[in-house]
């Protein structure tokens, strides 16, 4: 799914780009923020994982294989600042040092497997594994969450395709989804073998420890601990790195205790960016609103280039649409209330099955 | 180290090598920005891009047995995109004019991977203010990388060796074991890397 | 420097250090040994404030007579110079040149004297040179080396070193050897490699159980057999020969 080089317009490339800059740079302010000195090494491991985890291959039929994404994975053991953070970096050593990924198409990549596979799993992960307690709801949330993710993360790539002109909405949509959906179920499959395995050998990173109530409040408690001693006298190696830990202290969620610490400020704004992402690269396909990419492209004087594509003989069908000229104030419209309603519903959804996630952020000492 | 192959030929020596990373990315980017901006219409620019793009990769050094093994490596994602658009009308020109350009940035991204060691463009991005946090982010994945393929590796090969009945789902499961463990070596590898940055004096 | 009554508990409950005492003199060249589990590493990590002090009496261990304690800690961190056990643990920059320069940049000097000390650390450790190669690039001596160069960068008085010859070849081992020969720091050495111990230190810590067992000159405890199969050592080849019981 790594976009490369010269598949995507400069309108599109720019605004995938503006996107994933500002969940990345929203990301890293959160870790600078909250993010403990001891736990910063792990985002370059993690990273690293990733990476290593790519290149385990599971074979599927007649001599093919494939291997992990790895976005849900990151997100559930990691939580989705950190994980945003940990595949960024990853599809950016991807692009730079194997050229896998364009260097244009940076920001459309990142958009699309660290903000929708990455934050966007968390978020069908993190609702799932509530509404079903212990490890068969964090399996089963796996498994939906790393399907779904992919399969938007490939819907929003055949949106960018489209919405720059290279290939028609009309067949790169079911080409990508289609493909994806197949490979969805290996990434879910996948993803909750992983997450089994981890659970057996330390099912705290899970926040799997301590049954019943108490994991999320704890979890609370041990990010601002830690936050608390972020400075000279932070020496706090836990004892797992001498491979002797069984039980742990504290009953902490994952790693970075990012999943219940995570404010939920970050988490509308990222929901924000992906609702405006899917509504300018998707939704102008899908329901048959108008582009307003296009539109915004126009306004900010990238219509010559646009019209040179035009005067060739035009490959891609969403380019007919008739009469938009007339229509800008309608196009913005429409867009705008477009995004606010895609992000409404997910906000309301958020909202009405985490209640515990709308209480006030914890003071730091 | 098993994995050092990923980037070997980046400290070659040759003119291209001694280049100054910021140079090269920029003029990679450059080249890169061009190839994509440009039209259907002036395809024929092309070539005028390839031209200095080949010659660089002949002053490198870096052998083009290599530079054609990694470019066919990553055409299939190329090729794979670019077939939707024969589905177009005037598909099969288009088809072409996407692979050719692709083709260019490729070449170019891989040319500057293989002339430029990474630690040279972290460098270089620390220079124009990318976040500290990101760019040690990428420091310590690229640093690590090598050693958690050769630990994934190694973990696979001791797996495999006492696997007696092979079959489809065992292997899943046993890869998907490796990962696991491979995750809880990498955090807890992380909690000694912290304890070494400490040990010299890190904040 | 010295260590009074050191006690030290993991989280899990288990006691790693159950009341260690003993001391360094300045110039001085310890072993310290053990079998697995026997708390060494714990005991190293201690001394260069890694590990809370919570569970401790205060002031357990002092440093040229300073306290660990958290102000202490920058100070502490630059006398005692801390060699990991693993090499890929301690090499986390992504070149040489980086890796050694590490220490001394969060010691705030200059850029030119930067480069300086990381130009001598090298040079001291035989990889002159070496600064623009990746780590992942090196071998396993050279990579042990440059660990060694990045400890030395930021001028310790104090040399800690965790199992420093373990997955060396023996070119590797006796390089190393020789290297540390030269370098006329403090050390104390927690390892396994007993003929290293023999041909570098004076005096011997045996730990075992978080509790030192024996203490006293290298030769006299290595050749004393009973003593250390006790505690899961062996007595080296090289004390067979010279002084046969």
């Amino acid at each position: 799914m790594h976009i490369p080089d010269g598949f995507l317009d400069v309108k599109t490339a720019t605004a995938t780009g503006v996107l994933a800059a500002a969940g990345l740079g929203l990301a890293l302010r959160q870790a600078r923020r909250h993010l403990p000195a001891r736990r910063v090494p792990l985002l370059g491991l993690s990273a690293a994982f990733v990476f290593a985890a790519q290149m385990i291959n599971f074979p599927v039929a007649g001599g093919t294989s494939g291997h992990l994404i790895g976005g849900v994975l990151t997100a559930a053991l990691l939580g989705p600042s950190a994980a945003l953070i940990v595949i960024s970096a990853v599809l950016i050593v991807q692009c730079f040092l194997f050229a896998d990924g364009g260097v244009t198409a940076l920001g459309a990549n990142l958009f699309n497997m660290a903000l929708i596979g990455g934050v966007g799993g968390w978020v069908v992960y993190h609702l799932l594994s509530r509404g079903v307690k212990g490890l068969f709801g964090r399996l089963v949330a796996a498994v939906v969450a790393g399907w779904a993710s992919t399969v938007l993360a490939s819907i929003a790539c055949a949106g960018e395709l489209a919405g720059s002109g290279t290939v028609g909405w009309r067949s790169a949509w079911p080409a990508m989804a289609g493909t994806h959906m197949v490979i969805g179920i290996g990434e879910g499959v996948i993803t909750a073998l992983v997450l089994a395995a981890i659970a057996k050998v330390r099912p705290e990173l899970l926040g799997l420890t301590a049954p019943g109530a108490g994991v999320l409040e704890g979890a609370g408690a041990v990010v601002c601990g830690e936050a608390a001693t972020t400075s000279a006298e932070d020496p706090v190696v836990s004892r797992t790195w001498l491979r002797r830990r069984r039980k742990p202290r504290h009953p902490a969620t994952n790693l970075v205790s990012a999943a219940n610490g995570e404010r939920t400020g970050p988490l509308v704004v990222f929901g924000l960016l992906m609702s405006v992402g899917l509504a300018l690269f998707v939704a102008p396909f899908a329901c048959g609103w108008p582009d307003g990419l296009d539109k915004t492209a126009e306004t900010l004087g990238f219509k010559d280039r646009e019209s040179e594509h035009r005067a060739l003989p035009a490959p891609a069908p969403d380019y007919k649409t008739p009469g938009i000229s007339s229509e800008a104030l309608a196009t913005a419209i429409a867009g705008a209330a477009g995004t606010v309603f895609v992000f409404a519903l997910a906000w309301g959804l958020a909202r009405a099955l985490s209640p515990k996630s709308a209480r006030p952020p914890h003071g730091r000492a | 180290m098993q994995a050092d192959f990923l980037d070997r030929h980046s400290r070659l020596d040759s003119p291209v090598h001694r280049l100054p990373a910021g140079a090269k990315l920029a003029a990679a980017l450059a080249l890169v920005v061009a190839a994509v901006a440009l039209p259907r219409s002036q395809a024929i620019w092309l070539a005028a891009l390839a031209g200095p793009l080949l010659a660089a990769a002949a002053i490198s050094r870096v052998p083009w047995g290599f530079l054609a093994r990694r470019m066919l490596l990553l055409e299939p994602f190329v090729i794979g995109v670019a077939v939707l658009a024969l589905f177009a009308p005037g598909g099969g020109w288009a088809f072409a004019f996407l692979v050719a350009r692709a083709s260019v940035c490729l070449f170019a991204m891989l040319l500057l991977a293989n002339t430029t060691p990474f630690g040279d463009l972290l460098r270089v991005l620390g220079r124009l203010h990318v976040p500290a946090l990101l760019v040690t982010t990428l420091a310590l994945m690229y640093r690590y990388l090598f050693v958690l393929v050769d630990e994934a590796q190694r973990m696979k090969r001791a797996r495999t060796s006492r696997t007696f009945r092979p079959g489809r789902s065992r292997t899943w499961r046993t890869s998907a074991t490796v990962i696991g463990q491979l995750f809880i070596r990498a955090s807890e590898r992380a909690e000694r890397i912290y304890a070494a940055m400490c040990a010299r004096g890190w904040r | 420097m010295e260590v009074r009554d050191l006690r030290f508990r993991y989280d899990d409950g288990t006691e790693a250090l159950r009341g260690v005492s003993f001391s360094v003199a300045a110039g001085e060249s310890v072993g310290l040994i053990g079998p697995n589990g026997a708390g060494k590493s714990t005991l190293l990590l201690h001394l260069n404030g890694l590990l809370p002090e919570s569970h401790n009496a205060p002031a357990a261990v002092r440093v040229d007579g300073l306290p660990i304690a958290p102000n202490n800690l920058p100070d502490i961190r630059r006398r005692v110079g801390l060699l990991f056990q693993d090499a890929n643990d301690q090499l986390f920059c992504p070149t040489v040149f980086e890796d050694v320069a590490f220490g001394p940049r969060q010691l705030g000097l200059s850029d030119s004297d930067v480069a300086q000390r990381v130009a001598d650390s090298l040079a001291k450790v035989g990889l002159a040179g070496f600064d623009r190669r990746a780590p992942h690039h090196l071998s396993g001596g050279e990579k042990r080396r440059v660990c060694l160069a990045g400890v030395l960068a930021c001028q310790p008085s104090i040399l800690i070193l965790d199992e420093p010859t373990s997955s060396l070849d023996p070119k590797g081992r006796r390089e190393l050897k020789e290297l540390l020969h030269q370098i006329p720091l403090t050390k104390l050495i927690a390892t396994h490699d007993l003929e290293l111990v023999v041909e570098l230190c004076t005096r011997v810590v045996i730990l075992d159980k978080g509790l030192i067992v024996a203490e006293g000159p290298t030769v006299e405890l290595l050749s004393n057999e009973p003593l250390m199969l006790a505690h899961g050592l062996d007595r080296p080849h090289i004390l067979r020969h010279t002084h046969p019981h």
